[in-house]
C-alpha cells in the first residue's frame, strides 16, 4: 500500500534508521526532519497519510505536535516513538487519538507492521 | 643397587612428605586469626558478596547478549539506548570487582585500573558517536584532534588525530577546518536551505539529471564567500604551523566527511587537493566542500541511506610531503588470500597514481606473524610519477627514468616499517585497516590516513561446472578479483566520462582503468571489468561496498569485449564468458539491509568491541590474569572464576572451633558438621544436632540424597589385597596423617554449598550453587590423595574422572588430583548431578586400595553407571575375611 509518511525526531540516527526501513522494500514516500514545524508544514503541503514523531523533542513535544496535527487533519494517523521510561506519556498520547506507539528499541518488523496498520486505518477513514 | 624411579630430584616418598608439609603450611598460613566480626559473620559476609557477585555477573552477561543481538541488523535503537545499557554494564562490572575484592581480601585490586581503562575507551567511543553540545572552534591544530571529536572533524581527521596524538606514529603536521566552518560557510552565504531543496529532488537513476543537479550544487558552493571570521582563524593556524615547521608549507587539503572512513569508506568520493600554496587556500577549500556534491558522492549517499543532515564536511590541511614514493597497505588480504598476510601497493611519487589505478604499481605481500617479513615482491611497471609542481600549486606528471620503472619503489626496511605501523594500527583500531602512506626524499615514512578495510570473500568454494567452455567461449581468463561473485549483462564500454550518462541499468561496466568517476553508475552495474588497476583502487573498494563482481588487471577487456555483447563475469574464477552462463548465475544475491551500515550501528559495534569479545577462556592458562582482560566480558569471566575459587577455599579458612555448627545425626560415620549462612537448615540455631530432613539447602539436600542412597556404603572395610594393605601401611609410615578422622564441614545456605571432607587420606572439596537462575548454577569438585600408593591413587582418580566426564562434567585428572566442573544446567539437572556425585564419593571411598590394574578402571566406571554401587563381581576382589 503506498502512502506519504513524515518522520520527525531530534536524533538524526533515528531518522536515518526509520527512513531506511520504510523505504527499503516498500513504495512509501518518506520525508524526514528534526524540526516539528517543518514536519507540520510537510504534512499540510504533501497531504501526508502518517506522521511518525518522537515523544520528547526540545521545542515542541510529541503530544503538542499531535494536537496540532489533529487540528490540521483529524484523520491523519500518528505513531509516537517513545523510550522505555516514557511509556506513560505515550499512553497519554493515545488519549489524544494517536494511532499507536512503539517503544525503543524495537524491531523493524514491528514498525513496518504498525505503519501498515496505520495506513489501512487512514484509508478506511478516507473512504468512510 | 639400582635406585628407584625419581621425579626430578626428589623421590616419591619424600615428594609426598614435602607436599604434605607444604599443604599444611599453606593451610596454617591462610587460616586466619578470628576476624573482628567473628567467624560466622565473616562467612555470612563472604556469602553475601558471592551472591551479589553472581547477580552482577548475570546482569552484565544478560545486557551484553541483548546489546549484541541488536547488531543483527533489524533493530531500531538510539544513542540513549547505547549509553544507558553501557552504564548498566559499568555498574555490574563495578559490583563484580568490589565483591570479588571483598571475597578475596583485596587480592584483585589490579582489576580496578584495568576496568577504568576499558571504561574510558568505551566512553570515548560513545562520545565520538554523539554530536557535542559544546561550541567547537572553526579551526583546530591536528595535535588537538582525536576520536572524541568525530562529529566535529569527520572520520578521516579523527583517525589521523588518533594516529598522531594517541599512537604517536609519524604523520604530517597540520590543522583541521571543522564541520562548524562548513556550516558557517553555508549559513553566511544563505546556502543551507537551497542545498536542502536541491538534494530533496535528486534522482540518482537519471544520470543526466543527476549530473545537472550535482553541477548546480557545486557551483553554489564554489561561488561562496569566505566569512572573515573563518579566514582569520585559518590564517592564524597557518602561521602557527609555519612557525613549528620553520618554513611556509604548501598544503594537502583532505576531505573528511562526517562518517567517512568509519563504517562507510566513501572511498574516492570526496576530493583531496595536493600541493596548495597559501594564497590559493580558500578556492581549494571550497572545491573540497563542493566535492561532497559530486555525482558519485550523491549516488553513494543515496545508496547508503544517508540524510542531508549527515552531509557535512571537515577538511584536514596537512603540510605537503615531498614524496619519493607512496603507497597503500591493507593489513589483511581483502580478497581472502593468505591468512596473516598484509598486502601493499606502492609507486613512485605522490599517492594518486596508486589509488586511481592509472598504472600497475609494485605489489608486495608481507607476513604479519610471527614477525613482519616480506613474503613476495612483484615490481610493477611505473613509467610515470606525480610530483608537486615546484614553486607553484598543483601536480606534474613526469616520466620515470627507464632504469627505475621496474625497480621497487620501497626498500626492504621501508616495507618492514610500513608493515609494523600497519600491525599497530590494526591492533589499535581493532580491525583490519586500509592505510595510505608516503616516504619523503629523506626516507622518512609518514602515515596519511587509516580506515577500516572492506573485506570480501568468495561466496563459495564452488568448482567450475564441467564443460562450460564448450558452450560459452572464454573471452578473458586472467586478472585479479576486486570483488568476488558472478554476474551477467550486456557490455558497456566507457571510454570517456560523457559515456556515463547513457550507462544502462544492469550492464557490465568495461573500462580502461579504475577511475572513481565511475562510482556514479556503479550502483546500476551488474559487474565491472577493467584493463588496468588494482584491488586497492577506490573504485574497487566501492565495488566491494556495492557488492558488484569485479575483475581488474585483465589487460585487454576494452579490446576483447564488444558493446552490447552479452557476457558473464565470474570474478571467483577470474573469467569472462560469452553469453549468460546460467549454471554460474544460479545463486542470486540480495542486497543486505543497510541498517547495519548506519553510523549508529557503527557506534554500537565500536562500543561492543570493548565489551563482548571473550579472550579469557581457559583458567588454567598463564594469561588468565587481570592484566589480560581486554573487554568487560573478560573482567566478568575473570571475576566469576576467581569468586568460585575464593568460595572453594572458604572452608579451609574457617576457625572450626569458633563458629556455631550443628552436627548431622546420621548413621553414616562422616562426622558431618554444618554451618548455616541462612536458609540452609530448618532448625533452631541453638541445637547441636539436626537430622537430614532438616536440610533445606538445595545443593546439600541433593548431595545428601546421593550420599545416603541405598546401597552406598560408608562404613566397614572393603575387600583389599595384600599389596593394597601394604601400600596403606607404607603411606602411614611415609607421612603424617593430617586430620585423619577430622570432621567433614559443610557451609550451606539455601542455594549454596561448600563441602570439605578430609576423610582418611583424601581431600574432597565440593562447591555448588543451585538456584532457578540457570546462569548462576555450577558444581565445582576437587578430589585428591588417598591411602594407597601413587599408582593406585592415580587409578582411582582416573575412575572418578571418567565417571564425572560421563556425567557431563568438564574434567581434568593430574596424577591423583581430580578437578571437575559443571555449569549452567537447569536446577533439576544440577540436583540430579549432585545426587550422583554424592553416590560416587561413597563408592570411591577406599577404592584406591583395590585398583590394581589400569584396565580395571573401565570395569568400575561401567559398574557405577549401571547402578552396581557395591561393585558386585569386581575383578580381583578377595572376599572379606
Amino acid at each position: 500500500m503506498p502512502g506519504t509518511i513524515v518522520i520527525v525526531d531530534d536524533e538524526p540516527d533515528m531518522l536515518m534508521l526509520l527512513k531506511i526501513i520504510l523505504t527499503e522494500k516498500t513504495d512509501y514516500q518518506v520525508l524526514t526532519t528534526s524540526d516539528p514545524n517543518q514536519a507540520l508544514e510537510w504534512c499540510r503541503e504533501n497531504h501526508a497519510d502518517l506522521l511518525i514523531s518522537d515523544l520528547r523533542m526540545p521545542e515542541i513535544g510529541g503530544i503538542e505536535l499531535l494536537k496540532m496535527v489533529k487540528e490540521l487533519d483529524p484523520n491523519l494517523a500518528l505513531i509516537i516513538i517513545t523510550a522505555f521510561g516514557t511509556v506513560e506519556s505515550a499512553v497519554e498520547a493515545m488519549r489524544y487519538n494517536a494511532f499507536d506507539y512503539v517503544t525503543k528499541p524495537f524491531r523493524k518488523e514491528q514498525i513496518l507492521t504498525t505503519v501498515e496498520k496505520a495506513l489501512r486505518w487512514r484509508q478506511a477513514q478516507r473512504s468512510a | 643397587m639400582a635406585s628407584g624411579p625419581t621425579f626430578g630430584l626428589i623421590r616419591p616418598a619424600a615428594s609426598f612428605l614435602l607436599g604434605n608439609i607444604l599443604k599444611i603450611f599453606d593451610f596454617l598460613k591462610r587460616k586466619k586469626s578470628v576476624p573482628p566480626e567473628g567467624w560466622e559473620n565473616y562467612l555470612k559476609q563472604k556469602h553475601e558478596s558471592f551472591k551479589d557477585l553472581l547477580d552482577a555477573n548475570n546482569a552484565a552477561l544478560r545486557i551484553m547478549s541483548r546489546m549484541d543481538a541488536k547488531l543483527a541488523g533489524d533493530f531500531v535503537f538510539d544513542m540513549e539506548y547505547i549509553r544507558s545499557r553501557t552504564e548498566m554494564i559499568f555498574q555490574a562490572c563495578q559490583t563484580l570487582i568490589e565483591q570479588l575484592n571483598a571475597l578475596g581480601d583485596n587480592r584483585y585490586a589490579e582489576l580496578v585500573p584495568v576496568f577504568a581503562n576499558i571504561k574510558i575507551r568505551i566512553e570515548e567511543e560513545i562520545q565520538a558517536g554523539t554530536a557535542s553540545g559544546e561550541k567547537i572552534p572553526l579551526v583546530l591544530p591536528l595535535s588537538q584532534v582525536d576520536r572524541r571529536l568525530l562529529m566535529a572533524v569527520g572520520g578521516k581527521n579523527a583517525n589521523l588525530g588518533e594516529i598522531k596524538n594517541r599512537l604517536h606514529l609519524p604523520t604530517p603536521d597540520g590543522f583541521v577546518l571543522t564541520i562548524e566552518a562548513y556550516h558557517l560557510v553555508l549559513a553566511e552565504n544563505g546556502l543551507a536551505e537551497r542545498v536542502g531543496q536541491i538534494l530533496e529532488k535528486v534522482d540518482v537513476d537519471d544520470v543526466a539529471h543527476l549530473l545537472g543537479q550535482s553541477r548546480r550544487l557545486r557551483v553554489l558552493v564554489l561561488a561562496a564567500e569566505i566569512p572573515s571570521q573563518l579566514s582569520g582563524a585559518v590564517h592564524e593556524q597557518y602561521l602557527q604551523l609555519a612557525g613549528r615547521l620553520g618554513y611556509e608549507p604548501q598544503l594537502a587539503l583532505r576531505s573528511s566527511g562526517l562518517y567517512e572512513d568509519q563504517e562507510l569508506s566513501f572511498a574516492g568520493q570526496f576530493l583531496t587537493v595536493l600541493n596548495v600554496p597559501a594564497p590559493d587556500f580558500f578556492p581549494n577549500y571550497l572545491k573540497v566542500l563542493a566535492s561532497q556534491f559530486s555525482p558519485s558522492a550523491l549516488v553513494y549517499l543515496h545508496e547508503k541511506g544517508l540524510l542531508r543532515q549527515e552531509l557535512a564536511m571537515s577538511v584536514g590541511c596537512l603540510a605537503m610531503v615531498p614524496a619519493r614514493a607512496s603507497g597503500v597497505l591493507f593489513t589483511v588480504d581483502p580478497l581472502g588470500g593468505r591468512a596473516d598476510a598484509m598486502v601493499l601497493d606502492a609507486a613512485w611519487g605522490l599517492g594518486p597514481s596508486v589509488v586511481e589505478g592509472a598504472l600497475t604499481p609494485d605489489h608486495f605481500i608481507l607476513a604479519k606473524k610471527p614477525q613482519i617479513k616480506v613474503l613476495e615482491r612483484r615490481p610493477g611497471n611505473k613509467p610515470v610519477r606525480l610530483i608537486a609542481t615546484p614553486d607553484k600549486g598543483g601536480l606534474t606528471s613526469e616520466a620515470v627514468p627507464a632504469a627505475d620503472q621496474r625497480q621497487p619503489a620501497l626498500t626492504t626496511e621501508e616495507l618492514l616499517q610500513v608493515g609494523s605501523y600497519g600491525a599497530q594500527l590494526e591492533e589499535y583500531f581493532g580491525r583490519p585497516q586500509d592505510i595510505e602512506f608516503a616516504v619523503d626524499r629523506e626516507g622518512r615514512l609518514l602515515l596519511l590516513q587509516s580506515r577500516p578495510l572492506t573485506l570480501l570473500q568468495p561466496e563459495s568454494e564452488s568448482e567450475l561446472p564441467p564443460a562450460i567452455e564448450d558452450r560459452h567461449p572464454v573471452l578473458i581468463d586472467h586478472g585479479s578479483a576486486a570483488c568476488f561473485g558472478v554476474a551477467a549483462g550486456p557490455v558497456f564500454i566507457i571510454r570517456q566520462d560523457e559515456d556515463l550518462a547513457s550507462f544502462p541499468p544492469g550492464a557490465v561496466l568495461v573500462a580502461r582503468h579504475t577511475s572513481s568517476n565511475y562510482g556514479v553508475v556503479l550502483h546500476k552495474a551488474s559487474a565491472l571489468v577493467v584493463d588496468i588497476g588494482s584491488a586497492t583502487a577506490h573504485l574497487a573498494i566501492l565495488a566491494r561496498e556495492f557488492k558488484v563482481p569485479s575483475l581488474v588487471d585483465t589487460e585487454k577487456a576494452t579490446q576483447v569485449l564488444q558493446n552490447g555483447q552479452e557476457v558473464t563475469v565470474d570474478a571467483d574464477h577470474l573469467r569472462v564468458y560469452q553469453g549468460r552462463v546460467e549454471a554460474l548465475l544460479t545463486a542470486k544475491r540480495e542486497k543486505t539491509s543497510l541498517l547495519a551500515e548506519t553510523p549508529i550501528y557503527a557506534t554500537l559495534r565500536r562500543v561492543l568491541r570493548w565489551i563482548t569479545p571473550l579472550n579469557l577462556t581457559d583458567p588454567t592458562l598463564s594469561n588468565f590474569t587481570p592484566a589480560s582482560c581486554k573487554t568487560l566480558h573478560d573482567i566478568a569471566r575473570f571475576a566469576h572464576q576467581m569468586a568460585i575459587t575464593e568460595m572453594f577455599d572458604l572452608g579451609e579458612r574457617v576457625g572450626r572451633d569458633q563458629v556455631h555448627m550443628v552436627q548431622l545425626k546420621t548413621t553414616i560415620p562422616l562426622n558431618l558438621h554444618l554451618i548455616d549462612l541462612g536458609g540452609g537448615i530448618d532448625a533452631d540455631r541453638r541445637v547441636r544436632f539436626v537430622t537430614p530432613d532438616a536440610i533445606t539447602s538445595i545443593p546439600m539436600k541433593a548431595l545428601w540424597r546421593g550420599m545416603s542412597y541405598p546401597g552406598i556404603s560408608w562404613a566397614g572395610p572393603i575387600p583389599i589385597d595384600v599389596k593394597g594393605l601394604y601400600s596403606v601401611v607404607s603411606r602411614s609410615l611415609a607421612g603424617p596423617m593430617p586430620d585423619f578422622w577430622a570432621r567433614t564441614l559443610a557451609i550451606v545456605s539455601r542455594n549454596y554449598l561448600n563441602y570439605n571432607s578430609r576423610l582418611g587420606y583424601h581431600f574432597a572439596t565440593l562447591n555448588a550453587f543451585i538456584s532457578e537462575v540457570r546462569n548462576d548454577n555450577y558444581i565445582s569438585f576437587r578430589f585428591q590423595g588417598g591411602a594407597a600408593d601413587q599408582a593406585r591413587r592415580g587409578r582411582r582418580a582416573q575412575f572418578l574422572g571418567a565417571v564425572m566426564a560421563r556425567l557431563d562434567f568438564q574434567v581434568e585428572v593430574t596424577g591423583d588430583l581430580v578437578v571437575a566442573k559443571l555449569w549452567k544446567y537447569p536446577r533439576p539437572l544440577m540436583e540430579e548431578k549432585l545426587d550422583l556425585v554424592g553416590r560416587l564419593m561413597g563408592c570411591a571411598r577406599q577404592r584406591d586400595m583395590i585398583m590394581t590394574a589400569g584396565e580395571q578402571v573401565d570395569w568400575y566406571v561401567e559398574a557405577f553407571l549401571a547402578g552396581n554401587y557395591r561393585f558386585a563381581g569386581e575383578p580381583g576382589a578377595h572376599p572379606a575375611s
